[in-house]
């Protein structure tokens, strides 16, 4: 029992952040058609962000995560307006926008480099402490990820369905041309998603960093594992993308604990290549999705 | 006769290379029904697509109330209150009927109870299918829901590309029943259509658009006169 209480603890914290991570990259690809593949290196910007905000300016973790969010949503528009938008234009702009993030990517894992080094730091928004289940300790961090991870998700959620500017991310992620003959302005949903996205970015960099360290290119695993949940949910499926994260977050903590933590990352990749054998356009993807 | 609300004045339009509308000149009266009949593949969608602002116009004029909207983003056209109901409904497949409506409503929120109100009694079939997801629905009931999404932008000129496309005889014949309906209650209506018969007797005016080119004009009974017309141009 203590074993399966671990393994549910560790894989519903892998999940959230795993969710977290590719609700983003879900929502720019279904309203944009665009693997944005600086998402890892925002991600690793946020956590960062966070860092200096807390031990250079001393200011509160609150702050801090606040400001982390609004820099990288700055920069998921930066990259709207430097890239997507002239690239849109052109033909072939799927290709184009996935070397030309790899490119901003790139550069931001660089300047990261160049302003705190190539050394891991800590990451000092974290919350000590621990919860005792049965036998087994759960540190209280674990908890917190999970909170803020479900707090972003119904709040995504909520945006989604509940309000005017989601629906119209929502109705332009189905039909373009439906969602502009509706008045909706895409050029401007395409700014938000990706503002969004960088903004959730940030805060799935914190989570990350908390439990491990901050290095320039940490966010290139949890970027890869975000891509593979898209793949598995079906790319541009929102919700789908939620729950193949908690459980691949799931699996990988039960891999580790039965297999041993090599295993995990080739098992994900097993059971990616199983589901797109018999569902080619993912578990909730949908063979006649319109896409941009 | 009625002021135009609608003017395309020696239009062009086209996609990139390739030219489909070739000077077109034409009007949809205020409270009018003006119709655009041809043959498929002749430049009709192309038209809608062009005053809606999704196709580029290259040379030319399209004026709402007198003021140009040919330039305009198609979210700043809607606004302006030039609404299309497009060919095949392209519906938002994954949102309930009402999150449709609501859609129709987004560039235009005022008054959104009342325009719900209005739509349901028009088309009480989206009232029972209101939580029901629009890819779900039957090929008419798609249909009316187009419609009326459309009716929600609560616009100063309906467009609706083919609404009868792709339907049995009788969901057509219900169709045009609440188009017509919508054209005497002083709607300005610009319709496309493939069958000139189907519309000739209700329409005030009819365009027939040829290889992109306006290749006669006149009244629904003027036009069924002339069987030649009919014959060479719509194959009925």
């Amino acid at each position: 029992m203590d074993v399966l209480i671990q393994i549910v603890a560790s894989g519903l914290t892998l999940g959230a952040m795993y969710a977290v991570a590719t609700i983003g990259l879900s929502l720019v690809y279904g309203s944009l058609n665009m693997l944005n593949m600086a998402h890892g290196a925002i991600l690793t910007l946020g956590g960062y962000i966070c860092y200096a905000v807390i031990v250079h300016a001393g200011l509160n973790p609150a702050l801090a995560l606040l400001a982390a969010a609004f820099v990288c949503a700055l920069v998921g528009l930066l990259i709207y307006f430097s890239a997507a938008l002239p690239l849109l234009r052109a033909e072939n702009f799927e290709t184009n926008i996935f070397i030309a993030t790899i490119g901003i990517g790139s550069v931001i894992e660089n300047l990261m480099l160049k302003g705190f080094g190539p050394y891991p730091i800590p990451q000092p928004l974290a919350v000590g402490g621990q919860v005792v289940i049965g036998n087994v300790h759960i540190p209280l961090q674990n908890v917190f990820i999970l909170g803020v991870a479900i707090v972003l998700m119904v709040g995504v959620a909520i945006l989604l369905q509940r309000t005017s500017a989601g629906r119209a991310i929502r109705a332009t992620s189905m039909n373009r041309e439906a969602a502009q003959l509706m008045g909706v302005r895409v050029g401007r949903v395409y700014a938000q998603v990706l503002a969004l996205s960088g903004a959730l970015a940030a805060v799935s960099g914190i989570m990350i960093s908390s439990i491990a360290t901050l290095t320039p290119v940490m966010g290139g695993d949890p970027m890869l594992k975000a891509f593979i949940i898209c793949v598995v949910a079906g790319l541009g499926n929102v919700y789908g993308a939620v729950i193949a994260a908690i459980a691949l977050g799931l699996l990988e903590a039960a891999t580790q604990y039965v297999l041993g933590v090599r295993w995990s990352f080739a098992t994900l990749l097993l059971l990616v290549i199983l589901v797109l054998i018999w569902r080619p356009y993912g578990l909730f993807g949908k063979q006649q999705v319109v896409r941009l | 006769m009625a002021e135009a609300a609608l003017e395309i004045v020696d239009a062009s339009a086209g996609y990139a290379g390739r030219m489909v509308l070739d000077a077109i000149t034409l009007s949809a009266r205020k409270g009018e029904l003006t119709a655009i009949v041809g043959p498929n593949g002749h430049g009709k969608s192309t038209l809608l697509k062009a005053i809606s602002g999704l196709v580029p116009v290259t040379s030319g004029e399209i004026r709402l109330g007198g003021s140009r909207i040919d330039r305009l983003r198609p979210d700043q056209i809607v606004e302006r209150g030039v609404i299309q109901v497009p060919q095949g409904d392209l519906l938002f497949p994954a949102m309930t009927v009402h999150e449709n409506l609501l859609m129709g409503a987004y560039a235009n929120s005022g008054g959104l109870a009342e325009r719900l109100d209005f739509v349901f009694a028009l088309l009480p079939k989206l009232k029972e299918r209101r939580n029901q997801t629009a890819g779900t629905l039957s090929g008419g009931e798609r249909r009316m829901c187009g419609i009326g999404r459309g009716l929600m932008g609560g616009g100063e000129v309906l467009m609706l590309d083919e609404p009868s496309l792709g339907l049995a005889p009788i969901v057509i014949e219900h169709i045009y029943e609440v188009i017509f309906n919508l054209r005497r209650e002083g709607r300005t209506i610009l319709l496309v259509e493939e069958n000139a018969v189907r519309i000739a007797e209700h329409a005030d005016m009819i365009h027939l658009l040829d290889n992109g080119r306006i290749a006669w004009s006149g009244l629904g009974a003027e036009l069924m006169a002339r069987p030649e017309i009919v014959e060479t141009y719509l194959g009925v």
